[in-house]
């Protein structure tokens, strides 16, 4: 059973998040129709992992895109006029352009895996959420224990739901 | 944000949430039928202007094209550089005003990141127009082939595949990503096929505090990754031509004249594509005077900026005093064969612009409308005069040559602007043209607290 409790003002949804924390109940989620930046402590989130992900693919995309320069001009000599074979001004170019395509194809993926999308199954959502209300959901067993606490925080309306 | 800044953002009062969500998905889904003939006559152009003289020149060849062994580079060329210019304004407002925290950027962004998208297309069609042998054109990237050849990086045209392609890619990303919670607006805002469809596109979003945290964390990434990158892709697209050693072209200032350039024509850009908007979509509620008055600003600073640019190039020219840059520049503004349109650049884009230090020219839109589009055509000459007037006069007098560009080719620049339009007509009913959730941001938050004080 999963209970969806709507809100008509972000603060009293963030708030009823925090007392649900503080009781004991982490098995929830809060829907919003704009980022609500001051709710990240309250649903206890801190720094993003996609962070990393941003990280790796930008080292690996300089990496790489030096290699490819390097290892094609070095399958063909062609020496012309003395010049150098392995060229840094140019190489680096190449390599700061790598750098930053594989930075956000990683930040592509990064988004996917910590957002935890793309997910076409249908999930417990009140449309309402993307307008202008801010809907918290809480999941499983806890959910008997969470009515009177969203109730108390002061919930519009709460619902139940019994698919999935 | 400031409440001051929300009450000058919309002119006519700040509409509710669910208004927002109403306005935009409006605009979106319902299609009058002046729309399909407006879409009709873009995409008829496109294809009479661009992919019908295109296939005639595939079939005679580039000869049809008026280039010629001393001016290699024509019109193709400089309206590539015109194309990837236009493309630069959407990253400036996205990704700068983004990371400077503009709120008021918040109503324009998105369509100014599909005219970055979209010019870039068209940008890198005239890539395979230029080529002439279209099916070759996979040589330029570095995939293994039967010849073993591979590409030599150590050529500007191989730091622009690059760049181009990286540019193509990250704004793609750029713009789909910042689209996804409206395209759940969408979603729940519709029935039957539209809501299908958009249940995909929307990767199945829901809005919770994980989603809107990491696509926070993403969006602030791609704007730092983005900004560096647009300011590279066209300092390469200057060193297409500041890397050889044609006078006219050989100079350490191009980088900064093109990027200056490239945003300044944006910014242009982006007033003319706010105009239609307005006028024709309904955002006037959301695209206001403080909007044009920001935008007018920028356009005011970087006149200055790309005016002061241009004076840089005829200082040194004539400080260096070498004989071949002098008659370079003499050339291009006194005796070649294009000189007026030389002159005709320096009032649409030094000159003309100077009027947008009165306010109320500033804040007039069809003024604006107008005072855009005389911008974009001077930058449009611009980067004609800077390829049509060097490339004809090398040191030696038997690689003195001329250029006029042909009939397939005007025919080809005139198509590129129907197909820049076709493709922004479509955008404008796939995707939410104006952010739904950041302009909700942007009004006073649904507190509780903050009602009752």
């Amino acid at each position: 059973m999963t209970l969806l409790a709507s809100f008509a003002h972000e603060d009293t949804a963030v708030s009823a998040a925090a007392a649900l924390r503080e009781k004991g109940v982490e098995d929830f989620e809060l829907f919003s129709p704009i980022p609500l930046h001051h709710a990240d402590a309250a649903v206890g989130l801190g720094k993003s992992p996609v962070r990393v992900f941003t990280l790796l693919g930008a080292v690996l995309g300089a990496v790489g895109g030096f290699a490819l320069c390097v290892w094609t001009a070095t399958r063909f000599l062609l020496p012309t006029a003395g010049r150098p074979i392995i060229a840094l001004p140019p190489y680096l170019l190449i390599t700061y352009e790598t750098t930053i395509l594989l930075g956000v194809l990683a930040t592509l993926l990064g988004f996917f895996v910590v957002g935890r999308l793309p997910a076409w199954k249908d999930r417990a959502y009140r449309p309402s959420s993307n307008v202008d209300r801010f809907v918290i959901s809480v999941a499983g067993t806890a959910a008997a224990h969470a009515e009177e606490i969203l109730r108390a925080s002061g919930a519009e309306s709460i619902e139940r739901e019994n698919a999935s | 944000m400031s409440s001051v800044l929300r009450k000058q953002m919309f002119d006519e009062g700040p509409p509710s949430y669910a208004e927002v969500n109403r306005d935009v998905i409006n605009a979106l889904t319902t299609t009058t039928w002046r729309y399909w003939v407006t879409l009709g006559i873009s995409a008829g152009a496109a294809v009479l202007f661009f992919i019908a003289p295109w296939i005639y020149q595939i079939i005679v060849g580039v000869g049809a094209a008026g280039m010629n062994r001393n001016a290699m580079w024509g019109t193709y060329l400089s309206n590539f550089i015109f194309w990837i210019g236009l493309s630069h304004s959407g990253t400036l407002l996205s990704a700068v005003l983004h990371i400077t925290q503009s709120d008021w950027r918040k109503s324009i962004y998105r369509s100014a990141e599909a005219m970055t998208l979209f010019s870039l297309m068209t940008a890198a069609m005239f890539v395979m127009v230029h080529v002439g042998r279209l099916w070759f054109v996979h040589w330029t990237f570095p995939v293994p082939n039967p010849m073993e050849l591979w590409p030599n990086f150590r050529s500007p045209l191989m730091f622009d595949v690059m760049a181009i392609l990286t540019y193509l890619t990250a704004s793609s990303v750029f713009i789909y990503m910042g689209s996804l919670p409206d395209f759940a607006a969408v979603r729940d805002a519709s029935k039957g096929l539209r809501r299908r469809i958009y249940a995909v596109l929307c990767f199945g979003w829901r809005g919770t505090a994980q989603e809107w945290h990491t696509l926070g964390w993403s969006y602030t990434f791609f704007a730092v990754l983005v900004i560096p990158l647009a300011v590279s892709v066209h300092s390469i697209v200057s060193w297409d031509f500041a890397m050889s050693t044609v006078p006219g072209l050989h100079q350490t200032i191009f980088a900064p004249y093109f990027v200056c350039g490239a945003i300044y024509s944006g910014t242009a850009g982006i007033v003319t594509v706010m105009w239609m908007l307005r006028r024709y979509m309904g955002f006037g509620r959301y695209i206001g005077k403080l909007h044009i008055d920001n935008l007018s600003k920028l356009l005011l600073v970087l006149s200055l900026i790309w005016t002061y640019i241009n004076i840089c190039e005829l200082f040194t020219a004539w400080y260096a005093d070498t004989s071949f840059e002098n008659e370079a520049i003499l050339y291009r503004i006194w005796e070649g064969p294009f000189w007026w349109l030389w002159w005709e650049m320096i009032t649409f884009c030094a000159f003309v612009p100077l009027l947008l230090f009165s306010r109320r020219i500033r804040q007039n839109w069809n003024v604006m409308l107008v005072i855009s589009i005389i911008i974009n055509i001077g930058m449009l000459t611009e980067r004609f005069v800077i390829v049509a007037s060097s490339l004809p006069r090398k040191f030696l007098p038997d690689a003195f040559g001329t250029y006029f560009p042909s009939l397939v080719e005007i025919s080809i620049t005139v198509g590129s602007f129907a197909i820049f339009t076709t493709l922004f007509l479509l955008f404008v009913k796939i995707f939410p043209a104006v952010s739904i959730y950041e302009v909700k941001e942007t009004l006073a938050p649904l507190r509780k607290r903050e009602a009752r004080a």
